[in-house]
């Protein structure tokens, strides 16, 4: 055994960062998935932190050895890792540690013990471990110890290691998907087989990817091709040699793209820290799924929603109430162009959702079925009815839509291989656009009738207790932000706006407190709980400030879509506070949007200043409650 | 300078955990403690020397003691190991 041959340049990483002891694992383990030895990064990942917990594994000198017998590894194994500043890893001495080997090592047998003490043999010498931390790069660190060992343990043959897999790896893609892609694929496997090289191509056409390549042969090839004239996610090969060419060089110059690949630059990504895992367990892909819309739809919640709240900034509610937010041109220009992104937000959720379960094909019948989800269409008005779906419907049409696709791709994989260039081009779009138009006109209806019941049920309420009305607005406002429930609640609110005259009605004072009460809420929660949110979703806490303050809830449907069972029963009650308080403060307001910009005109003013903010900071109490804390240093894919 | 020979038994051998179990009760003692395995001679103070040595389950060392406390230091020692280090 020596322990070069456990090692190998992509298992080697030099000057990284790391905030923690945890960042560092994480880190090494990043490094160990490339060369395919763990079966279950998570479990093995749980196996080093066990192992810590019984107490650290750093030694003298800032070096540290995780290490870990576990099922979940398949083959013994290295990574080594050269922080640029040394972390707290627990060391006797108290001092940082710096230089990282990690130990994978199969759960039979005592070959871990062995690597150990090798390992330590090498590391008594403090030339050895100055050496490794000054090494230029990866091929340096591993010469360093290849010379070491030879001189501390003789040489020993050098074991070859078995080969699986392809040699070179190829990926193909070209902007239409149809064509181009399956004849380099072609180009490059006929040219492998004449130079006798082993070659696997993965075609990302736009009927989705195909023979596609799997972690393991990515970790045992050699170098990888990427013949693309559009974007290829190059992440997975990280550490590989990697040719990017146009795709008509895979057509025409395959044999010398062949030769060309072994000397290619080897290609470096940013290190992903968190270990994401190898297969993602259903509630983990519906959460990327999901938070592939979300983020697609934030700079359009976000650019919308400030420019709205500029048109409220630069309009003058006296002029007309009803109308407030358009009544100067300056005011109506910007609204209107806020409005205009506001429109694309849910289809733009439902579309990535879908796009991110079902690849391109996705993308088109999730994006019309946001927007069929937002205008409400029937089989009797596909035009479009009155109420829309909300956010909740244009989850439901991405998802539906995303999982319509993937069996309409399945059932047209019957069909003949000659068809295959009409699938992306007339099959699935006309098919899907069908399916979608079925389900989401099955789907409306059922909405249109909630809201209509929520609307009498509001009416029949309306003579009853004030207070008890104003909760159960206002918690409606917050439960769907736009959908049935919110609409009914909303229209109830202005339609008291008229009997009231000018004069300011209490109802909508209720349903506006409702609906300003989850922005706020979030961006109370970003600021002072800033651990349970991500990184993104942090940045755009404060956005939420001025959405919330100006009426505007939609600012907080890309937290709530993220993770509707958490934030929704916190803006819930949130809510339902301050329609509470502010019933029985008696506030009324004449205007049926606005938000702090009709507080000159609000009656009892101070009294729903304090219904807002009690609500508010409940809100907060209750994200802060109901959200998990997220570990440190985590990112999220 | 005092010595005595013993027998390591746990069945994992002088991994990392009983090492550090070991240099962590040596610790407190001002002496020089040196393992003899075979023709290797380690500082038992050391987690890195010791776990160079790889000692494993069975292995017959002989511990040595030089220095203030000596005595002592070589009963804490077989002690630890006779007792199977904490495993």
């Amino acid at each position: 055994m020596r322990i070069v041959d456990l090692l190998s340049q992509d298992k080697v990483s030099l000057g990284a960062f790391a905030g923690d002891r945890e960042g560092v694992i994480d880190l090494l383990i990043a490094l160990q998935r490339r060369s395919g030895a763990l079966s279950d990064p998570a479990a093995f990942r749980r196996a080093i932190l066990a192992r810590e917990a019984q107490g650290s594994t750093a030694v003298e000198g800032g070096i540290a050895v995780p290490h870990a017998k576990s099922e979940s590894v398949r083959n013994p194994s290295l990574a080594a890792c050269v922080l640029q500043k040394g972390v707290d890893y627990g060391a006797m001495d108290q001092k940082p540690s710096d230089l990282f080997f990690m130990i994978a090592a199969p759960a039979d047998g005592d070959l871990h013990l062995e690597i150990l003490s090798h390992l330590m043999v090498l590391l008594m010498d403090p030339a050895f471990s100055q050496q490794l931390r000054q090494a230029p790069d990866a091929a340096a660190f591993l010469k360093t110890i290849d010379r070491f060992e030879t001189e501390k343990f003789g040489e020993q043959t050098k074991s070859d290691a078995k080969r699986r897999g392809a040699r070179i790896l190829a990926v193909t893609a070209c902007p239409t998907g149809i064509a181009h892609t399956y004849m380099a694929a072609e180009a490059l496997e006929q040219a492998g087989r004449r130079l006798g090289i082993s070659v696997k191509a993965e075609t990302q056409g736009s009927g989705g990817a195909k023979n596609l390549l799997t972690r393991e042969e990515i970790a045992a090839c050699d170098a990888v091709i990427v013949a693309a004239d559009r974007e290829v996610d190059l992440t997975r090969f990280d550490g590989k040699r990697l040719l990017r060419v146009p795709v008509s060089d895979g057509i025409h110059r395959a044999e010398e793209l062949l030769r060309e690949a072994e000397r290619a630059p080897v290609y470096r990504c940013v290190v992903q820290t968190a270990a994401a895992v190898e297969n993602p367990s259903l509630g983990r892909r519906i959460y990327q799924q999901l938070m592939n819309g979300v983020s697609h739809m934030l700079p359009f919640v976000i650019g919308g929603g400030i420019l709205i709240a500029l048109a409220f900034l630069l309009d003058d509610p006296s002029i007309n109430y009803a109308n407030f937010g358009s009544n100067t041109p300056v005011a109506a220009w910007f609204k209107n162009i806020g409005g205009v992104a506001f429109n694309f937000m849910l289809p733009i959720l439902a579309g990535y959702i879908a796009l991110a379960i079902a690849d391109r094909p996705g993308l088109m019948i999730g994006f019309v079925g946001g927007a069929l989800a937002v205008s409400g269409a029937t089989f009797s008005s596909p035009g479009g009815s009155s109420v829309s779906a909300g956010f909740l419907g244009a989850l439901i049409a991405g998802f539906a839509g995303g999982y319509l696709m993937l069996g309409l791709r399945r059932i047209c994989d019957l069909l003949p291989r000659s068809m295959e260039g009409i699938k992306p081009i007339l099959l699935y779009p006309v098919a899907g656009l069908l399916a979608i138009g079925f389900f989401m006109c099955v789907v409306n209806p059922i909405v249109g009738q909630l809201n209509t019941s929520l609307y009498s049920g509001l009416e029949r309420m309306g003579s009853g207790s004030k207070i008890l009305l104003g909760i159960v607005l206002a918690g409606m406002m917050a439960i769907d932000m736009g959908g049935p429930f919110n609409k009914a609640a909303y229209v109830f609110g202005t339609s008291t706006l008229a009997a009231a005259a000018g004069q300011g009605s209490d109802v909508m004072a209720a349903v506006m407190a409702g609906g300003m009460v989850p922005p706020i809420a979030i961006a109370l929660a970003s600021t002072f709980f800033r651990n349970r949110f991500t990184t993104e979703e942090q940045k755009s806490g404060p956005v939420n400030y001025i959405m919330g303050l100006c009426f505007i809830t939609e600012g907080a449907i890309p937290y709530a879509a993220a993770d509707p069972l958490h934030v929704l029963p916190a803006c819930v009650v949130g809510s339902g506070v301050a329609g509470a308080l502010s019933m029985a403060f008696g506030c009324a307001i004449p205007a049926p949007h606005g938000g702090i910009f009709v507080f000159p005109v609000t009656a009892n003013v101070g009294g729903y200043f304090i219904a807002l903010a009690a609500g508010s900071v409940i809100g907060m109490i209750l994200l802060a409650i109901l959200k998990p804390a997220r570990s440190a240093g985590r990112t999220m894919p | 300078m005092v010595s005595a020979k013993t027998r390591v038994v746990n069945p994992q051998g002088m991994h990392m955990r009983p090492a550090q179990l070991l240099v962590n009760t040596l610790a407190v003692y001002p002496c020089e403690v040196t393992i003899h395995f075979g023709e290797k001679a380690v500082n038992a103070k050391s987690i890195m020397h010791l776990m160079a040595a790889c000692i494993k389950q069975g292995s017959e060392i002989e511990i040595e003691c030089d220095g203030e406390r000596e005595e002592e230091a070589l009963q804490a020692a077989l002690s630890l190991i006779e007792s199977g280090l904490g495993e």
